[in-house]
């Protein structure tokens, strides 16, 4: 038995004007399945695939921004129609402010940042090419662990980075998922 | 040895888990009308608190301590309302909300406030709330509830 949906909303609200919350974050239905977007002040902080243990990525998120989490569809209305937006092909996702703060090390957070700056829909990269782009083209492994690790897939398009030797490679919603991100921006998805 | 950092669970799931049970206890004591308000205006004063626990054990429990105070402070306000012109008394928000519980059940016969703390700080249900006061199970919940109803009715008188 759960609250009735006014009232969860009215509290989640009244938590956001008040400056009471620590982040918010909503379900999202999309053709590759449920996210979970959690935002905090600074912008979306994380993006769950529906396989994702909603306690743990939840837990993550109080870990870094503080446990003041609540949830709540109007107060992320705007996220929402971007990321729907996207899915309908209408737009990208750039709009979108991020807060790559649960990124580990300086290093990723580069490679992610570049990713979503400079590699857009229709297009692919490398792991070594993105490598190259950020001046250290011998670490393609170290930036496969920057998009293994990517806390906001899809917001920061890690999708879009493939393997060298061919193949989408891996991906943390799974290949299939990859493939069909990529074949929804119309890029010539490997095979 | 590091100094482990406190763990709190999000705050919503919290909400999740207990928060149809609360507005029972809500409507309980403030009525039915007011009961959503109450919780509401309970959860904020919650979420204002939260981060300074000083610990994450009995978090339900210390749910319902503060939705008991926040119940009884609207039915206070809501019958000087009715009976009187006196302006209200401005809400007070203290910092640790366990302080404003004791100082609640103060005047409480000291066998009321032990059934309440039984209840609503050590968060046990009837059986062992029985066992410790050295009762039959329904007279731990009807002193219980006995002491819910002397603070609504101090609450009248105040």
């Amino acid at each position: 038995m759960t609250l009735p949906a006014h009232l969860l909303e009215s509290i989640a609200s009244a938590a956001v004007r008040e400056g009471l919350a620590d982040a918010v974050y909503t379900h999202l239905r999309t053709p590759i399945g449920t996210l979970l977007v959690v935002q905090g002040d600074e912008g979306v902080v994380r993006v769950g695939f529906p396989e994702e243990p909603e306690d743990a990525l939840l837990a993550q998120v109080a870990g870094r921004l503080g446990p003041r989490i609540v949830a709540s569809d109007r107060e992320l209305a705007a996220t929402r129609d971007v990321i729907a937006a996207y899915f309908e092909g209408e737009s990208d996702t750039l709009g979108l402010p991020v807060d790559l703060s649960l990124v580990r090390s300086d290093f990723r957070r580069t490679a992610l940042e570049t990713l979503r700056s400079e590699v857009h829909a229709g297009d692919i990269v490398t792991y070594g090419a993105l490598a190259a782009r950020i001046g250290h083209p011998k670490a393609a492994r170290a930036v496969g662990s920057a998009c293994a690790t990517n806390p906001v897939p899809i917001v920061v398009p890690c999708h879009r980075v493939v393997p060298g030797s061919g193949g989408v490679g891996s991906y943390g919603g799974g290949p299939a998922r990859k493939r069909e991100l990529l074949a929804h921006e119309g890029a010539r998805v490997p095979a | 040895m590091g100094v482990s950092k406190l763990v709190l669970p999000p705050f919503w799931s919290l909400v999740e888990a207990h928060g149809a049970e609360l507005l029972v206890h809500a409507r309980r004591i403030a009525g039915d009308a007011d009961g959503e308000d109450v919780l509401q205006d309970a959860l904020l004063r919650a979420l204002r608190a939260y981060p300074r626990l000083r610990h994450a054990d009995h978090l339900r429990a210390w749910l319902y301590r503060v939705t008991t105070t926040t119940a009884l402070d609207h039915h206070r306000a809501r019958r000087r309302e009715v009976l009187t012109d006196a302006p209200p008394e401005p809400v007070t928000e203290p910092e640790h909300y366990d302080d404003s519980f004791e100082v609640l059940i103060g005047d409480l016969p000291q066998a009321a406030q032990a059934a309440l703390r039984l209840r609503f700080v050590e968060d046990l249900d009837y059986d062992c709330i029985a066992h410790r006061l050295g009762t039959s199970t329904v007279a731990a919940r009807q002193r219980v509830s006995t002491a819910i109803r002397t603070l609504r009715t101090q609450g009248i008188a105040a």
